[in-house]
């Protein structure tokens, strides 16, 4: 049977387990209509930045030194500094322990940066909280369903 | 609580800490923001467009708190014997509380204004429309939350590219200053975000949603398409303003 | 150095953090290639790795492969994410791990329903290492988890309590983690209402706050590890004796 573009159309897209193909080839065409603007120099970086990163290698917080000490703020270019006026306090604290460490050895600058304080803590408790509410908040859905499911299965 | 931050920041210092930082937006779509509602970076805020779009999200909320789930029924053919189908107390529970949050989540989607906030919320959406249809016990509606379920993990990527892009390509986040600035956000990045959303949520999604549909539950799989519908709107409005 | 190194191969929330960390010291300095910048360049890899994923995507029709695939596309939304090279763009990584993480846990177990793969399993894995090492293990990698606090350490923290779950079994009753859980994430929201109203006692919500992601995300994890049925008389236990004594 000749089968026109339309119906030949509809009978792909009618299949429900086409469904991803379908998208995936539409993200491939946004995504060859990226790499044309690219190359109509259509998307330049700006140099300009939030939070911009600064390489200190003699310090022993490298990567994440961002200035401040304990109880003294650092220097933090945020969106809208004057919404939060403690900025810049989290930047600078370091605990007891982190102090300790940063003697101990210069290699301890993930640690650190992952404990109480610094420059991402800033962002993610601080100005950019909602953020992490709402992914918490995600987090916590995805494993509602899941349990769910899996009590449910387990009856 | 959102109301009580909001008690708390915005009224007193309105002109010396407030006044300055954003000019005072004028969006594609729909006139001037009415308030803003500062949480450090993210400035939220309602114009009269979404403003009509948070009462709608609301008020579909509040109707899945309140309202008991309908009973389909099934008429044996060719008699006049009729069953009806019951919904088990445990899956009522879950999708009430998946169709609030799903409302909670578009409330955020429509007040955020900081495009990854936006990205996230559009995220949390997806989600919970996956919880809704999934906890329905039918293999063709469990196949057809897993089509959309895949959807709405890789939709994430264009979302999160669209909003790094934007990140990149301006210096900010911020719908403050992307609405009023001369800088430009590159196409590709705004048709980004929308299939992103397009992807999350289940509007456009017509082969799947008919099975769906067919699901026992109202008015909890009805949030699916509102949410759906509303984000969608709300992206539109984000697209043409920037 | 050494532990970082192993703790970051077993956590994912650690890895993609010093993989952001070595690649904005590679790009630091000016690279200049025909005349584009190295965001440029890097964004023109994306956009390759997003063709071949979603060539991949479409091909595929294998449910479980394709739920595979979808993971890979996450990871090039982080690298996206990634090439602005700032400290925003590794805090803004953490939020797109966790949406990645959370959606595959939840479609994970939407496929085993689906596809009725609900019977117990006969036998499990049974090797020494199942029985010697989870205590050890679990309590390293919890105290390195409170050490490092917030996400991160939640993350490690949290594997760590899998671990030891998955090989020993537990009775204990998931509902009440879950409600502490739950607690927790109260906690992180009350810091997160005093850092907007009240920044001068910032340092007590940055304690609060910390504490209160670590708890939520170790127990959300360890949660995980309870939910492989090996409790009561499962084979295991049985072969290996009464476990760690």
């Amino acid at each position: 049977m000749q089968l026109t573009i339309i119906r030949r159309v509809s009978r792909i897209l009618q299949n429900h387990n086409n469904l991803t193909a379908v998208y995936a080839l539409v993200v491939i065409i946004v995504a060859a209509i990226g790499l044309i603007s690219i190359a109509a120099g259509e998307i330049t970086f700006e140099k300009d930045q939030l939070y911009p990163k600064t390489i200190d290698k003699s310090s022993p917080l490298n990567p994440y030194d961002r200035g401040g000490s304990p109880f003294e703020p650092a220097e933090i270019k945020a969106q809208y500094p004057e919404n939060f006026p403690a900025i810049g306090y989290i930047t600078g604290y370091l605990s007891p322990f982190a102090t300790t460490l940063i003697k101990i050895s210069p290699y301890f600058g993930t640690t650190i940066v992952a404990h109480p304080g610094g420059i991402l803590d800033e962002i993610l408790y601080a100005t950019r909280g909602l953020d992490t509410i709402v992914e918490t908040s995600i987090l916590f859905i995805a494993f509602t369903t899941a349990m769910f499911l899996f009590r449910r299965d387990e009856e | 609580m959102t109301d009580t931050v909001c008690a708390e920041m915005c009224v007193p210092p309105t002109d010396m800490l407030y006044g300055s930082p954003y000019e005072f937006l004028e969006t594609g779509i729909e006139g001037r923001a009415l308030f803003n509602l500062p949480f450090g970076d993210i400035v939220n805020f309602l114009t009269p467009y979404t403003a009509v779009l948070f009462i709608f999200a609301l008020t579909f909320t509040i109707i899945a708190l309140i309202s008991k789930p309908e009973r389909q029924v099934d008429t044996v053919f060719g008699g006049d014997a009729y069953y009806t189908k019951d919904i088990p107390k445990d899956t009522l529970k879950f999708q009430r509380f998946m169709a609030i949050a799903c409302g909670l989540a578009t409330m955020g989607g429509i007040m955020a204004g900081d495009v990854f906030n936006f990205t996230l919320f559009t995220a949390f959406i997806g989600i919970t429309n996956l919880g809704i249809v999934a906890a329905v016990k039918n293999k063709h509606i469990l196949d057809n939350a897993f089509e959309y379920g895949l959807l709405a993990m890789v939709g994430t990527l264009p979302l999160f590219v669209g909003a790094a892009l934007v990140l990149a390509t301006t210096g900010t986040l911020s719908m403050w200053v992307l609405f009023n600035s001369a800088a430009a956000v590159p196409l590709f990045a705004k048709l980004l975000l929308v299939i992103g959303v397009i992807a999350e949520g289940m509007a456009p999604v017509f082969v799947a949603k008919a099975e769906i549909t067919r699901a026992p539950g109202a008015p909890y799989i009805l949030m699916v398409h509102v949410s759906s519908l509303l984000i969608f709107l709300r992206v539109i409005e984000i697209v043409i303003s920037m | 150095m050494m532990t970082g190194i192993a703790f970051a191969a077993a956590s994912a929330a650690t890895a993609a953090e010093t993989a952001v960390g070595s690649l904005t010291s590679v790009t630091f300095g000016e690279i200049e290639l025909f005349g584009l910048s190295n965001f440029t360049i890097g964004l023109i890899g994306a956009i390759i790795c997003i063709f071949i994923s979603f060539y991949a995507l479409m091909r595929e029709k294998d449910d479980l492969h394709r739920l595979l695939l979808t993971d890979l596309i996450e990871v090039i939304a982080l690298i996206a994410i990634a090439l602005l090279g700032t400290d925003l763009a590794e805090a803004l990584i953490l939020p797109g791990l966790v949406v990645g993480v959370a959606e595959l846990t939840a479609m994970s177990e939407i496929y085993i329903v689906k596809e009725k793969l609900v019977r117990e399993p006969e036998s499990y894995l049974d090797i020494e290492i199942m029985h010697t090492a989870p205590a050890i293990i679990a309590v390293g990698m919890l105290i390195y988890g409170i050490i490092l606090s917030g996400f991160t350490g939640g993350a490690v923290a949290g594997l760590g309590m899998l671990f030891y779950f998955a090989c020993k079994g537990t009775e204990e009753k998931t509902g009440i983690l879950e409600k502490i859980s739950g607690y927790a994430w109260v906690m992180w929201v009350v810091a997160f209402i005093v850092f907007m109203t009240l920044p001068a006692y910032w340092f007590f919500a940055l304690m609060l706050a910390g504490t209160g992601i670590l708890a939520k995300v170790a127990i959300k994890i360890s949660i995980l590890g309870t939910m492989r049925k090996n409790d009561g008389n499962g084979g295991r236990r049985e072969i290996g004796g009464d476990g760690n004594d």
